[in-house]
């Protein structure tokens, strides 16, 4: 799976920012659409909470962020990430999910159709 | 975070969740004797001598084991959990112990403690309010100033400390319901309507724990202050955006939507009681039940599991003790509001409601256990 990594490397920016395996990169975002903020259904790509994934040869590294700083869901959040994504990734990357503040969670980072459900 | 490959850390995020089980067993506790007491307030018959000490404990302490003890241990638990550090958890656990003593009948040392824990909870919304400036962190930290308002009145038995604590509720789910809306686009306005909403909410409290014409005012405005919250909620919350969706969501919605219902009838019940209407049930249940442990059962399925580690799967029998709830309430404080019988009944199915959502989510871990067990995705988690 190494090879994996090695290969095809992409920078992205849509929907979060992305460096990595350009063949992983479907199966992490389908991973983190998967992770849902429950009390409005919509997953944390779409709030857009996800500042970033970097995939290198030994650590995927994901950076989040949380509407709150006193939102103590965060813990579930971060398993929750975890959780999928070991569900698609190597078995040889460690997963490393670090919260983040900076830059502060605006609306403009919410998708299109996050907008539309909450009415812009 | 260091992690291993696909090896995740057993532990919280942050590392410190030892001191969970203990305070929120001792604010389970806190409910149970506060409710038992509740409800031998609300018994139409004089009390028989000899009832045991925490039953009189119970019924003496009440409001300030529902409020503190319960919901208090509750909110400063929450936000232990989201601050990740040590100290965060003095709070809750300054809360737990003032309960425990409360309960066994020391109401000096408990009302200290209690003191205490609002202190300790006032640093860590300070803390919160440093790590993100906004007006919801704003927000909290001035629940946090009206909880010890509240607990110094409660230590100096000078004035009554219920409405600060109600205000340290209600600003508290106002600043959380505030996060919420900014995943709506803001009408112009809506953070300085809500800020006269606040102002109002505490001038009323201001003047409700004084005697006299000041307390008259204080108690209609802080009646006033409630109408004013529950039609801003209404206006601006997202909860009328996500009653039109499914599961989880529309639950909590509601939930969300039935409070703010109750949020106004509270403030009716409040102008009332400064008119001189016999209206003190409805002014104090129709916020303590009606709006708060609505806002509690309809954040639980997600706040729980933050707190304990333990899943839940949803289902339709979450709505069950909803509607026990506000049905008992509407017999309670609508229907009983010139019969005592019909009042002690609504105020049983009141504990009955909770009793149920306590099963219901027993049940929910255990079904999430079992749909795990059985490789099914739980629908929610």
């Amino acid at each position: 799976m190494n090879a994996v990594v090695a290969q095809d490397r992409i920078e992205s920016c849509d929907p979060f920012p992305y460096a990595g395996p350009a063949a992983l990169k479907p199966a992490i975002e389908a991973a983190l659409r998967r992770v849902i903020d429950p009390e409005i259904a919509m997953s944390i790509v779409d709030v857009g909470l996800v500042y970033g994934v970097d995939i290198a040869a030994r650590q995927a590294r994901v950076l989040v962020t949380m509407t709150s700083a006193a939102c103590p869901v965060v813990d579930v959040i971060i398993d929750d990430i975890w959780h999928e994504l070991s569900r698609v990734l190597p078995e040889t990357l460690a997963i490393d999910v670090e919260l983040v503040w900076e830059p502060p969670w605006m609306p403009a980072r919410m998708s299109d159709r996050a907008k539309a459900i909450m009415g812009w | 975070m260091d992690a291993r490959p696909h090896e995740r850390p057993r532990q919280g995020h942050h590392g410190v969740v030892s001191l969970g089980p203990a305070v929120l067993a001792v604010a389970a506790l806190s409910l149970v004797v506060a409710v038992c007491g509740g409800l031998l307030r609300a018994c139409p018959a004089t009390a028989p001598p000899g009832l045991p000490g925490w039953l009189v404990a119970g019924a003496s302490s009440h409001a300030a084991l529902m409020t503190c003890g319960f919901l208090g241990t509750i909110v400063a638990t929450e936000r232990a959990v989201a601050v990740g550090r040590a100290w965060g958890w003095l709070a809750p656990a300054a809360s737990a112990l003032a309960a425990a003593l409360l309960i066994a009948g020391d109401a000096a040392h408990g009302r200290l403690a209690l003191l205490l824990a609002a202190v300790a909870f006032l640093g860590v919304n300070v803390h919160i309010v440093r790590r993100q400036p906004a007006m919801h962190t704003a927000l909290l930290a001035i629940a946090a100033g009206a909880w010890l308002v509240g607990d110094a009145l409660f230590l100096a038995d000078a004035g009554t400390p219920l409405p600060w604590w109600f205000a340290f509720l209600v600003l508290t789910v106002a600043a959380e319901r505030l996060e919420m809306t900014r995943l709506r686009r803001h009408a112009r306005g809506t953070r300085l309507q809500l800020a006269g909403v606040v102002g109002t909410l505490l001038a009323g409290a201001t003047g409700a724990s004084l005697p006299g014409a000041a307390g008259t005012i204080g108690v209609a405005l802080l009646g006033a202050g409630l109408l004013l919250l529950s039609a801003w909620l209404f206006a601006h919350d997202i909860a009328t955006r996500t009653i039109r969706t499914t599961g989880l969501s529309r639950y909590m919605a509601a939930c969300l939507l039935l409070g703010y219902v109750w949020l106004a009838a509270s403030g009716v019940g409040w102008i009332g009681l400064a008119a001189g209407r016999p209206w003190r049930d409805m002014a104090l249940h129709a916020l303590g039940l009606g709006f708060i442990v609505s806002m509690m059962m309809a954040h639980a399925p997600v706040i729980l599991p933050a707190l304990t580690r333990v899943r839940l799967r949803f289902g339709a029998a979450f709505y069950v003790p909803v509607a026990l709830l506000h049905a008992s309430l509407a017999m309670r404080l609508l229907l009983g509001m010139d019969d005592l019988l019909r009042r002690g009944v609504g105020a049983l199915l009141n504990a009955v409601a909770l009793l149920v959502f306590i099963a219901t989510m027993a049940g929910a871990a255990v079904a999430w256990r079992l749909a795990r067990a059985g490789a099914v995705r739980p629908e929610v988690d």
